[in-house]
């Protein structure tokens, strides 16, 4: 930025001053735009040309199978899948809104202690959920079918569901359904450790019909995990921007985004130190961090990474588990998870930015209402609270909004990957 | 007026005396340091690095201290806390002080993790005596003239060398990593090829990994191990992930029967 400033000083004095007003206005524009070899790889790297193809999910064969993920879609918006009939999926990832809710806290059957994740780019996952814990977009998916404030749902009754309602298709893509008499399947039937009722009824079922319950149940998540992966994000306004800058194609470039939007993405790729966290293609490392974020008042506390570390090392349907279709050298993640809590007590995953104004509200308990807010946190980080990649604590009411203006430019509509 | 005068002078007197002195009592023997004196007055810190700065990442710096009767300080407990006044915060990353006698301290992984204002804060203790003093650095900058804080010291600058010796020169150690080129966010594996200095395989070693981000004072995303020895003095590294793209540094501690080093590569994904 000096360099530029000293630039246009040198062409305001020597060249320009007979034609001051139209010169000046023109050298500072194409400046704006001129990017260094550098910069245009930071550039490149954050564009949707540089997202890799889907990969792939070796816990899940049937991930790329386009019938289970057509099943998956109606698994995805049946709610016969909750206890009151009326939740399904897309009860707080609706289609129509971009698979999110605009609330601060998740309603289903209840209320959660956190705000609903975006799916957008969902299979380039390695951890899953605000807390990382699961491993899987499949195990993910079951979660919240058995939580007594969203689906208020068991895997026995989910079982029933598919066997009354869906046994031809599921058979068609996972082979013949077991054949359960009622007693085998009691309602009420989930290993939740804090419903004592629930959790006997379920212990108290004999091996093979536990095993052959959660099989079916894996297999619904496998579904609807194949659905979910084909939710990816399609060019924004920025993407076109760095198309047109890669293509030196400065005057298409100069069109597609305003002076303040370049401003601010200079400063996210610059002294704002976003790129610390949000970096590639989706906008995200993919890891957890403690940013110091308060918890709302009447929330319990909430440890994020550092207690989902132990959550996903013990859940039954993590990579290792028997349910998982991946072989163990395909389980890094987990094999090499860190496990330090410390470095990780009140950590959550760094959210994408894709469509990010789009999702109001922010952060993993809505704690702030609008991207003014969330940029003005990270401003104001008290000196206690600040890490040296966090925060852009020399920021000017302009640049604060030039930064706002950029993340606003990431907004694109979105697609699925199988059309 | 005159016995005024004689009185003022009296009065200052003792001060301009013992400022005298203060400054008589120490002597700046490094004509290449930066010199201070402790805001006590009990010893002064001459500190000795390359071009009198301090650069983004990881520096090590000599001290050298006397007391107020300019004799060599034996035995002191050093702290050495690099602190962004500005910012407020520190650094995670603690500096290791060796003592090398003569009143000279060699401190190193001194780490500074972003550029602008820093301090160095020293507080030295002998016996009952503890003073303490800062050295301020204006402006401290990467490497070479990079802007942004994502980038790396200019690829002349580190030694990214895949065959690297031990720091006590003990092993000649190989990496070799099965994704290549190296990229971000991609858990894959290395393998090691530890031999002695005069080439000959280190087999049944016991290997630790650590790694991290000089620039940003953090570590890996994962926690690698070596799993396996797959060959006569190779070893298998797995569960290695970079998170961000830029400068890591990784180490590896190799022990063998009664000799144990350390090897430290510089690597860099994109």
């Amino acid at each position: 930025m000096k360099r530029t400033v000293r630039q246009y000083l040198l062409h305001f004095f020597f060249i320009l001053l007979p034609v001051m007003t139209y010169g000046t206005e023109r050298a500072w524009s194409s400046d704006l735009h001129t990017w260094t070899v550098e910069e245009i790889g930071v550039l490149r790297s954050l564009s949707i040309d540089s997202l890799p193809p889907l990969p792939k999910d070796p816990t899940n064969k049937y991930a790329d199978n386009k019938k289970a993920a057509i099943l998956g879609n109606i698994f995805f918006t049946d709610s016969r899948f909750s206890g009151n009939l009326k939740v399904s999926c897309a009860t707080c990832h609706p289609a129509n809104r971009n698979f999110a809710d605009n609330l601060p806290l998740a309603h289903g059957m209840g209320t959660t202690n956190r705000r609903t994740m975006p799916l957008i780019g969902v299979a380039y996952n390695t951890w899953f959920f605000w807390d990382g814990r699961k491993d899987s977009a499949w195990s993910q998916a079951l979660g919240p079918f058995e939580s007594p404030v969203e689906h208020g749902f068991t895997r026995t009754r989910c079982a029933q569901i598919i066997i009354d309602h869906y046994k031809d298709d599921y058979e068609a893509l996972f082979g013949p359904l077991p054949v359960f008499s009622k007693r085998d399947l009691p309602a009420l039937a989930k290993p939740a450790i804090d419903e004592p009722v629930s959790l006997k009824a379920w212990i108290t079922m004999p091996p093979d019909v536990k095993d052959a319950v959660n099989r079916i149940y894996a297999n619904m998540g496998k579904a609807i995990a194949a659905f979910m992966r084909t939710i990816i994000p399609a060019p924004s306004r920025f993407d076109h921007y760095v198309r047109a800058i890669v293509e030196k194609d400065q005057k298409s470039a100069i069109k597609i985004l305003s002076s303040d939007e370049v401003k601010g993405l200079r400063l996210f790729i610059g002294k704002a130190q976003c790129l610390n966290c949000h970096t590639g293609p989706l906008f995200t490392n993919g890891d957890f961090h403690n940013i110091s974020i308060p918890q709302p008042a009447d929330l319990p506390a909430d440890q994020g990474r550092a207690d989902g570390i132990a959550k996903v090392l013990a859940d039954e349907f993590n990579c290792l588990s028997v349910y998982s279709d991946a072989p163990r050298s395909d389980c890094g993640e987990l094999r090499f998870i860190d496990t330090d809590t410390d470095k990780y007590a009140g950590a959550f995953k760094t959210p994408t930015l894709r469509n990010v104004a789009e999702r109001a509200p922010y952060m993993h308990a809505g704690q702030f209402s609008t991207l003014h807010e969330v940029l003005e946190f990270y401003k104001n980080l008290p000196p206690g609270q600040r890490s040296p990649e966090l925060g852009h604590f020399d920021l000017n009411d302009r640049e604060m909004h030039q930064l706002e203006s950029f993340l606003r430019t990431l907004s694109g509509p979105l697609i699925f990957a199988s059309d | 007026m005159k016995l005024l005068f004689s009185a003022f002078l009296i009065v200052l007197m003792p001060f301009m005396v013992s400022a005298d002195t203060d400054h008589s009592k120490f002597t700046q023997h490094y004509k290449e340091s930066l010199f201070k004196i402790t805001e006590n007055g009990h010893f002064s810190v001459e500190m000795v690095l390359k071009e009198k700065v301090l650069q983004v990442g990881k520096n090590a710096i000599n001290l050298i201290l006397h007391d107020n009767k300019d004799r060599d300080v034996v035995g002191a407990t050093l702290t050495v806390i690099p602190w962004m006044p500005d910012m407020g915060h520190g650094v995670s990353e603690q500096p290791v002080i060796e003592e090398k006698g003569g009143g000279l301290y060699k401190v190193k992984n001194v780490v500074i993790s972003m550029s602008g204002r820093w301090e160095l804060r020293i507080t030295v203790a002998r016996d009952a005596t503890e003073d303490t003093t800062v050295f301020e650095f204006k402006d401290i900058k990467k490497g070479k003239g990079h802007h942004h804080a994502m980038s790396a010291p200019a690829a002349g600058d580190i030694d990214l060398s895949v065959t690297r010796l031990s720091h006590k020169k003990l092993f000649s150690v190989t990496y070799e990593s099965l994704l290549d080129p190296l990229r971000i966010n991609r858990i894959h594996s290395w393998k090691l090829t530890v031999k002695t200095a005069d080439g000959q395989p280190v087999t049944g070693a016991t290997v630790t990994v650590d790694g991290d981000m000089p620039e940003h004072g953090h570590g890996l995303p994962t926690q690698p191990e070596v799993t396996q020895e797959v060959g006569q003095g190779v070893y298998l590294v797995e569960g290695l992930k970079f998170s961000m793209p830029g400068w890591w540094v990784m180490d590896f501690h190799i022990q063998k029967n009664d000799q144990e080093d350390t090897v430290t590569f510089n690597i860099q994904p994109k």
